[in-house]
């Protein structure tokens, strides 16, 4: 048997650079996360799972026609336009002090992130 | 009782010819705001029971229904009634919000 804990993988690194890209964003962008630390955890997951498949963190929280399309056109790759321009996204990974679900927090642990994905296999 | 999953096969006897108005939680895995939106779909399962059938649909299991109805963001709720799309409701919202549209249609 081949054990489970080799080296980290492709997708570790991505979750890892995710996980990295999100705390920097939000400091710099003066936005925290959820309250329910699964939510950020979710989407960190996503924009890892897209950024493997397809070579950027695509919004995991939109329904695409044709995702490598959309990475092209690029106004839905993490952070978003409507993010860079006003601070919005709708999945809940960057929140305004001022929006009800945010938290007070601008890092997750890695431990989080990994539970959600556990909770989350062959779901 | 939770809402039960639909899927691009299944959608056409689940919903569009359902006798009752449906609503319709479109939603993904790596979704955050779903996560949230998910135990109020719920709660607005058992509260309706009997007026409202609810249902999810994974849009990426399911691209079929999704693309038909134009869905963008996730979630997106959608109220059928008559097999007629009737209201829709996008993003992470209160019970209230949700409670509110279905009763326009009860």
């Amino acid at each position: 048997m081949t054990s489970a804990k080799a080296e980290p993988s492709q997708a570790n690194k991505s979750l890892e650079a995710m996980k990295s890209f999100s705390e920097t964003y939000a400091k710099r962008t003066d936005t925290y996360f959820c309250v329910d630390p699964s939510v950020t955890a979710v989407v960190i997951e996503g924009l890892a799972r897209h950024k493997d498949e397809l070579g950027s963190p695509l919004c995991p929280c939109r329904h695409y026609e044709d995702k490598e399309a959309e990475v092209k056109a690029a106004y839905w790759n993490c952070p978003c336009v409507p993010m860079r321009e006003r601070k919005e996204c709708h999945c809940m990974l960057f929140l305004t002090p001022d929006n009800d679900f945010a938290g007070e927090q601008q890092d997750i642990e890695m431990e989080e992130i990994l539970k959600v994905r556990e909770s989350l296999q062959g779901s | 009782m939770a809402a039960t999953p639909v899927t691009d096969s299944t959608f056409k006897a689940e919903v569009i010819e359902s006798q009752v108005p449906v609503l319709v939680d479109f939603w993904a895995p790596w979704c955050g705001p779903c996560r949230m939106v998910a135990p109020v779909v719920d709660e607005i399962s058992q509260q309706y029971e009997g007026q409202v059938k609810v249902v999810k649909i994974n849009t990426d299991e399911n691209p079929g229904v999704a693309s038909q109805y134009g869905i963008r963001s996730i979630p997106t709720l959608m109220l059928f009634k008559g097999g007629q799309r009737v209201d829709m409701v996008v993003g992470a919202v209160p019970k209230t919000t949700l409670a509110n549209t279905l009763e326009k249609y009860i």
